[in-house]
């Protein structure tokens, strides 16, 4: 029986943000911007729900005067993208 | 040096993806798209070029300068050559400080490998004052024989990090110098420490800064 496919990560723009933390120690919000192509609003919902899902870390800074954003994946977030790649290999299989 | 993977990250096409879908809505992926994009990012990431050759560059050339100025100095009976020591790496630590300030400014990310890549050169800093510093108490030919090897291991094991094989190459020219050395006089040791700069900083260097121009314009 297959299993169901975390709704957090099934999705286009999530799985690219995950994608993109999992190979770096931790990004800005413009670089998962422009590396998604994304809108700043679309991204930012996105993000915010992977915060929420407790995948990936959000920290606020303050660099010569301008608002910084640093995304970083969790323990949580590492494990739960293994187990969507581990699932998404079942429908593969088939 | 290590800080300078966003600026070719920047300009990498591992949006392709999400250009093609741009208006996908949430949980309308497939699994096979799903294992692309993933597949996609990963590899892209993995092969991004994470050094744009400038410290190699700027501090082979520097040292040359210097341990050929002192050669030459030397060559000449003209006893100040040494002074070239003491005041261009200083300058050189300076200059480097400012652009890797500078290039870590510009990066809006940050990796694994700048990490890695920061541990190693901070230790091969740390050596090489330690080997300047207390060298000097088994002569001239101990100090400048374990530069070598301590420039042939840094590039050696950056090669391999970044999987670019002139620096191995060139870390195993720095290896066999640091052995041939071991035969030359002492004022020979510049010529010698002059050859492992060239082939272990300064040429891998330009072709390193050239594929990092390459991959910024392919994009």
């Amino acid at each position: 029986m297959f299993k169901e496919l975390d709704p957090i990560l099934h999705s286009q723009l999530r799985l690219g943000v995950i994608s993109l933390l999992i190979s770096v120690k931790e990004a800005e919000f413009t670089y998962l911007k422009e590396e998604t192509n994304s809108t700043a609003g679309n991204l930012s919902v996105q993000i915010q729900k992977l915060k929420e899902a407790g995948y990936i870390e959000i920290e606020k800074k303050f660099r010569d005067n301008y608002p910084h954003t640093i995304c970083k994946i969790t323990s949580a977030g590492i494990k739960a993208f293994e187990e969507y790649v581990k699932n998404i290999k079942q429908y593969l299989v088939k | 040096m290590t800080n300078s993977e966003a600026d070719a990250g920047r300009h990498f096409t591992i949006t392709k993806e999400f250009k093609k879908n741009k208006n996908m809505e949430d949980n309308n992926l497939q699994p096979e798209e799903s294992l692309r994009l993933i597949n996609g990012i990963i590899n892209s990431a993995k092969n991004k070029l994470a050094d744009d050759g400038f410290q190699f560059i700027f501090w082979g050339w520097l040292v040359i300068v210097c341990a050929m100025t002192h050669y030459i100095s030397l060559k000449l009976n003209f006893e100040m050559g040494y002074m070239v020591w003491i005041i261009l790496p200083p300058l050189g630590v300076i200059v480097s400080t400012i652009y890797g300030y500078k290039q870590g400014k510009k990066s809006n990310v940050k990796t694994y490998m700048d990490t890695y890549l920061g541990f190693l050169w901070g230790g091969f800093i740390i050596a090489t004052i330690i080997t300047l510093a207390f060298g000097f108490a088994h002569g001239i030919k101990a100090t400048y024989f374990f530069l070598m090897i301590l420039y042939g291991v840094a590039t050696f094991i950056t090669g391999g990090m970044l999987n670019f094989k002139p620096l191995i190459i060139g870390s195993l020219f720095s290896f066999a110098l640091a052995g041939i050395s071991v035969f030359l006089g002492n004022v020979d040791q510049f010529l010698c420490i002059s050859a492992a700069l060239l082939c272990s900083y300064v040429i891998p260097g330009h072709l390193l800064q050239s594929k990092f121009k390459q991959q910024a314009k392919n994009v």
